[in-house]
């Protein structure tokens, strides 16, 4: 029998009285769930809740699941057992004889429970619409078989198209003939040209041996033509500042084509085949 | 041709429900009107004929359907994934939102007196509910509302197919009433 709160003694231990009961905790979507179960599986009206019974039942009924729930849902369980002994410990206070009160303590927590209750009712009526909806089929129901259709859009293309658009591949461009540097200038031929260029100037700009070509290979054959035709005594290098033009000029023996008595002349000659071996490499 | 087949033409190909304005998009010559009364003509022929099919209205739109009593038989063919059951925690909030829109979360999880967020991200996932707008309270909280996909997934014309208020088991007289408004009056709470 379901003792009246009002009556039970305080302090009583709470529990139940002799039928127990169990309730798997995962089924309830929360502490709102666990307590209406509790109250219509009784049937207990709700509008006058035993409240010590249901909460000595609904502290059980969490007591073993709470350590294996995650601390979220655990939590939600905890505030409603908190709730359910704040009313308890409110409805146990000793109070006249003709109390009336003001708000039953419980008003509250009813109020949710209907609620709850309510949105129960809904929740069947969506589920059982839910339920009819799925008994109408829709066109697509059944599904397409999946190989034509991922097949399909490749296929639709003739062969006269795929030879039209093969024809459309323009032909590939005849080879690029890259100019291959170490064949192209040797320090001998830069030191003829600057033999043939100071003959007649005395004064040349060592950009005039590398401009008209413009090439890395050019300026490092200009640049040796003109050290080593220095090292020969044949010219003289000049510059005034830092990165200003290097300007070379014919020494004072005269017409560049060195002289009889040029002794630099006849070995000259070795070195500067032996420089553009080198530049040939 | 005559407006009923255009429109039964447009109904058959769809694969999802058509609205009177689009279904009118198929001709010149179709207004909103005459497309409904192409789906009334349509749907006494394909009653007095017995088809195995009929046009229901889901939310704003149209859509071909098949006759529940036919779904025994067209469960035995493989059939493209459908979105699974919701949830009871689903249908819960779903149910609250539903009656209650707009509302925050906070107002969902007094009434379900468990955490809301992950099944709100799940009814926004499957489009069943669109946040609405922002309540007045702190942090201006998102408010949701259901969506056209709600009354789909369901079969309804409008929130009206629900079950009005009083019609549910609710109680306690005392004031406020727990059952806030009724889905045609959605009741401007949130906040707090």
């Amino acid at each position: 029998m379901i003792a009246n709160p009002a009556t039970r003694p305080p302090g009583s231990p709470i529990g139940i009285g002799g039928e127990s009961f169990v309730v798997e905790l995962d089924r309830f979507q929360g502490p709102l769930d666990l307590l209406l179960h509790l109250i219509r599986s009784q049937d207990i009206d709700v509008f006058d809740i035993p409240i010590a019974h249901i909460t000595g039942q609904f502290l059980q009924a969490i007591e073993g699941g709470l350590d294996r729930m995650p601390l979220e849902r655990a939590g939600e369980f905890i505030e409603m057992s908190a709730t359910l002994v704040r009313i308890k410990a409110q409805m146990l206070l000793p109070r006249p004889a003709k109390f009336e009160w003001e708000e039953d303590p419980r008003a509250e927590l009813v109020r949710r429970l209907l609620e709850y209750e309510h949105f129960q009712d809904v929740v069947h009526v969506l589920q059982t619409a839910e339920a009819q909806r799925g008994r109408h089929m829709a066109k697509g129901y059944i599904e397409a078989r999946p190989a034509p259709m991922i097949a399909r859009p490749a296929l639709q293309v003739t062969l006269e198209e795929l030879l039209e658009a093969a024809a459309r591949i323009p032909e590939p461009l005849p080879p690029v003939n890259f100019r291959t540097p170490t064949a192209t200038v040797t320090v001998g031929e830069k030191v003829s040209l600057l033999r043939r260029l100071i003959g007649k100037a005395k004064r040349v700009a060592l950009d005039r041996l590398i401009k008209p070509w413009g090439t890395r290979a050019h300026a490092v054959a200009a640049l040796l033509a003109a050290l080593e035709m220095a090292r020969q005594q044949v010219i003289r290098i000049e510059q005034t500042k830092p990165f200003s033009p290097i300007w070379l000029f014919a020494l004072g023996n005269g017409d560049g084509e060195a002289g009889p008595d040029d002794p630099g002349h006849e070995t000259g000659m070795p070195v500067q085949e032996a420089a553009s071996e080198r530049g040939a490499e | 041709m005559k407006p009923e087949q255009i429109v039964e033409a447009t109904l058959f190909a769809s694969q999802t429900p058509l609205t009177p304005s689009e279904l009118a998009r198929a001709d010149e010559g179709l207004s909103e009107q005459a497309v409904e009364e192409a789906i009334g003509v349509l749907r006494a022929r394909y009653e007095a004929d017995e088809r195995a099919f009929q046009i229901y209205q889901l939310g704003d739109g149209y859509q071909l359907l098949t006759r529940p009593e036919f779904a025994p038989y067209l469960e035995r063919f493989d059939s493209i994934p459908r979105p699974p059951h919701l949830s009871p925690a689903a249908l819960e909030s779903l149910a609250i939102i539903a009656y209650r829109q707009p509302i925050g979360r906070i107002e969902i999880e007094d009434v379900r007196g468990v955490s809301a967020t992950s099944v709100l991200r799940t009814l926004l996932d499957w489009e069943l509910i669109e946040v609405v707008g922002r309540g007045e309270g702190l942090g201006r909280p998102l408010l949701y509302g259901t969506t056209e996909q709600f009354l789909e997934h369901f079969g309804l014309k409008s929130l009206e197919d629900l079950p009005p208020v009083e019609e549910l088991p609710v109680a306690l007289g005392a004031g406020e009433s727990p059952a806030g408004g009724g889905a045609a009056h959605p009741s401007p709470t949130a906040g707090t």
